[in-house]
């Protein structure tokens, strides 16, 4: 399995003050011998998995809570997805929706990672309809 | 252990289960064998015909091509499953990621193998997310 290929993306939070451009040269200075490419949310690495998860170890050396990575079906620069090549990005608007949201998830990690009792949140009921009849009783009179 | 994710491709649960010590069942990792064989020349075609007849052991024949089609990559997924994590109404588990009736299908599957499951609503604000954290935690540090 460790030998091989995958292909993983490294997301930098956006409440993180590290930028892709110093994660990439991170990773480029530890001779790592995988293939990095730096992208708008931080960057793609491909190589053996033994040598993803030491590059994915180092990387959250610098920023522990708020880089997050995940694997990916396509490689590096393949022409059905990469945007060089006029690809298309079917999944970027999720990806787009869950690095806007990796701020809240960063907050659960340094909040567990002190140990805290993490909060019991109540969302709002929805309105009964007894109660939407008086107010619409109200608005008609 | 090995922990399917529902959805099958959100980068949060894949971080997650990953960061607490398990191997995260996810779709990327499936569809790769897949775009990268020789048999698929570009999308849309990322499943094959044989994907189209195994979905059948998951799905009726008058269930959609495309239902079945999904099933045939998420059911050996949910066999090979030791415990699963649901994000319910997750804003992007429709669209590019598929189809509304096979998430339904993939739930009941799950839900059939009695399996270790935790259910959790897609965070809205700071206080959910670290609730949602911390009981992945819990889930996942109970699992070992």
């Amino acid at each position: 399995m460790s030998e091989e290929t995958e292909t993983r993306m490294l997301f930098i939070a956006p409440s993180s003050d590290l930028t892709p451009d110093q994660l990439v040269r991170h990773l480029h200075t530890l001779n790592l011998g995988i293939n990095i490419k730096e992208t708008c949310y931080g960057c793609v690495l491909e190589g053996t998995r033994a040598q993803l998860l030491h590059a994915l170890t180092e990387a959250r050396k610098l920023d522990p809570n708020r880089i997050f990575t995940k694997v990916r079906a396509f490689p590096v620069g393949d022409i059905r997805r990469c945007r060089a090549h006029h690809g298309s990005r079917p999944g970027f608007a999720q990806l787009q929706k869950e690095w806007k949201d990796l701020a809240m998830f960063d907050q659960g990690l340094q909040c567990v990672a002190r140990g805290e009792h993490p909060p019991s949140p109540v969302r709002p009921k929805k309105m009964a309809v007894r109660d939407l009849k008086i107010i619409c009783d109200e608005v008609g009179k | 252990m090995k922990i399917f994710i529902v959805p099958p491709n959100s980068l949060i649960l894949f971080d997650l289960v990953e960061r607490f010590g398990h191997q995260p069942l996810s779709i990327m990792a499936e569809l790769r064998e897949r775009v990268t064989s020789n048999e698929i020349e570009k999308p849309p075609l990322n499943v094959t015909v044989d994907d189209v007849k195994k979905g059948l052991k998951y799905a009726g024949i008058e269930v959609p091509s495309g239902i079945r089609g999904r099933l045939a990559v998420y059911g050996p997924m949910i066999e090979e499953a030791e415990a699963a994590i649901f994000m319910e109404d997750a804003p992007y588990s429709f669209g590019c990621v598929g189809c509304a009736r096979t998430n339904e299908m993939v739930k009941l599957l799950v839900r059939k193998r009695k399996i270790p499951l935790l259910d959790l609503e897609y965070p809205h604000s700071d206080e959910e997310a670290r609730a949602m954290v911390a009981r992945i935690k819990e889930f996942l540090e109970g699992l070992k």
